[in-house]
């Protein structure tokens, strides 16, 4: 498949072939990457996760509730997409409402991994991820609210970029836990991530969390010798597989050879990380999802005796057990008797995470970290809930910060599984992430086949 | 803690949702278990902490209360609603 940056270069008529080639190939492929082949205007295609708006498209977050329902505006990354030439292309499976780390929990069934179909793609942008990978789109967009564009992106071999949060407006993005979610890219290249990035980012006065900050061109400016203080935390690795810790040590001497300097930092247990997360994430979801009440959008329920039943009912059909859970964690934390000691401890534990941080980036410009403890593992095999959400222990704690974070393939496994390694920034330096990412890049040569 | 019967009643009351009987007693056992883990944080010292939390500086900007979407969303969404009429979402009687 060609490159974001060689589809830039190509004609209309060009564009047009390759457009109607993917749109042969993706049909024709049975991964369930692709879950619709909606279009929109003439442009270069961009796989889009099937929770960012795009108008008059069945866009339904991967779940049964939002059967029926037609986004009635385009999300703004979309608008901001166009401008550039990108169009929206086709929707990515996902885990329902973006809840999950292996694209087990869609309504349209799981999606396979395009390196062994009988592993999982990751999650929650699994669909994204995986077509990508399989060479079924140029570039996709997904959203990451505690990993779910950097894991996936790891887990299939391809780059996963999630910008600072409020650089990306969520305006348009299905909600799932509004204090931490951000559109983020998945690409073939860095150098892709940064122009579909420098595509969709800006602020945006439709969305409140939006940041206002200068726009500065990433793509063209790409500095790939700048020399960086990069950080390892030396005990996050040990708790990872063997593979892991082998693609982190070749990463490590990469990055010394291209004359970048490593330094040794600890971090606190990424319990706490997860705890944090399980907790904001859950209450904010059952307060977003609490709009999904079968009168408005979506799908109904039938044969219901009152208002009360038709709530119920729809929302008890339509919901899938991962997303129940979450909600019915959520309201738990959130619940009278239980809102000091559970919700709003773990806001005061976000104080935490984000000065452990800052406490680095006072020596370094950027942190050297696994996405997962392991490579992709089989379907089927994470089926209890604390486990899968213990494997979210090096992503989570990014969006609880609110941090840049961009995650590479590095190198496979001996079973011919990807790793990758993710590059953590400082807010609002995204741009310094893409310059040692590109670094980083250049210097293990991984090659996807 | 433990959840129990009551609390998951308590909470499929509040989250608007039915767990099925046969699912119950593995719903109850899974949050309890996810439960007692989030329970790690107090091991953590945060009296001294800001319950607020924000990662953008400034907080949440004030506008003017100005109308930034077009009258035809509210159109649409009804159109595609799964029943409707006369410009208004239909529900099951209220009051009978």
């Amino acid at each position: 498949m060609i490159t974001l940056k060689e589809a830039l270069s190509k004609t209309p008529q060009e564009i047009s072939e390759i457009r109607d080639q993917i749109m042969a190939t993706a049909k024709a492929n049975d991964l369930n990457a692709y879950i619709g082949f909606e279009t929109a205007d003439d442009g270069i295609p961009i796989l889009m996760k099937d929770n960012i708006q795009v108008k008059d498209w069945s866009v339904t977050s991967g779940s049964k509730i939002l059967q029926g329902y037609i986004a009635p505006y385009n999300a703004t990354v979309v608008e901001k997409m166009q401008e550039k030439g990108f169009v929206p292309f086709g929707r990515a499976n996902m885990d329902e409402f973006a809840m999950g780390s292996t694209t087990e929990s869609s309504y349209y069934g799981i999606t396979k991994n395009p390196h062994d179909t009988s592993r999982v793609p990751g999650g929650s942008s699994g669909g994204s991820a995986a077509a990508v990978a399989a060479g079924l789109a140029i570039a996709a967009l997904g959203s990451d609210t505690g990993g779910s564009v950097r894991q996936p992106a790891a887990y299939c071999g391809v780059v996963g970029f999630k910008p600072t949060y409020g650089r990306v407006s969520r305006y348009g993005l299905a909600a799932y836990a509004s204090s931490l979610d951000q559109i983020g890219t998945i690409t073939q290249t860095v150098e892709d991530a940064a122009i579909l990035y420098d595509a969709i980012k800006g602020h945006d006065p439709k969305d409140s969390t939006s940041a206002e900050f200068e726009i500065e061109d990433i793509a063209n400016n790409l500095d790939i010798d700048r020399t960086l203080t990069i950080a390892v935390i030396d005990n996050y690795i040990s708790e990872a597989d063997d593979d892991i810790q082998k693609a982190y040590a070749f990463a490590v001497e990469k990055l010394k050879e291209a004359g970048h300097t490593i330094i040794h930092k600890e971090m606190t247990n990424t319990k706490y990380d997860i705890a944090t997360y399980y907790i904001v994430a859950t209450a904010e979801a059952a307060t977003n999802l609490a709009r999904f009440d079968g009168i408005r959008y979506g799908r109904q329920a039938e044969n219901v005796k009152n208002l009360q039943e038709l709530y119920f009912k729809s929302r008890s059909e339509g919901f899938g057990e991962e997303v129940k859970r979450r909600i019915l964690l959520g309201n738990f934390v959130l619940s009278s008797g239980y809102y000091d000691a559970y919700y709003l401890k773990a806001q005061k534990v976000r104080h935490l995470i984000q000065d452990e941080f800052n406490v680095i980036f006072d020596e370094a410009d950027m942190i050297l970290s696994p996405v997962a403890p392991s490579v992709a593992p089989k379907i089927g095999t994470s089926s209890d809930p604390l486990e899968m959400y213990k494997s979210d222990m090096y992503t989570i704690a990014i969006n609880l910060a609110g941090l840049p974070a961009l995650s590479l393939p590095i190198m496979k496994n001996d079973d011919g599984m990807p790793i990758g390694l993710q590059l953590i920034g400082k807010a609002f330096n995204d741009k310094v992430v893409f310059d040692a990412a590109a670094s980083l890049e250049r210097a293990v040569k991984y090659k996807s086949n | 803690m433990h959840i129990d019967h009551t609390i998951l009643e308590k909470l499929e009351k509040l989250s608007h949702l039915q767990v099925a009987e046969s699912k119950k007693t593995e719903i109850i056992k899974q949050l309890s278990e996810i439960v007692n883990y989030i329970e790690n944080l107090n091991e953590l010292d945060t009296d001294h902490l800001d319950a607020s939390f924000s990662t953008l500086e400034g907080g949440t900007p004030m506008r003017d209360d100005i109308v930034a979407t077009s009258p035809k969303v509210g159109k649409n969404i009804l159109s595609h609603a799964p029943r409707h009429e006369d410009g208004f979402f239909v529900v099951p009687a209220i009051i009978e």
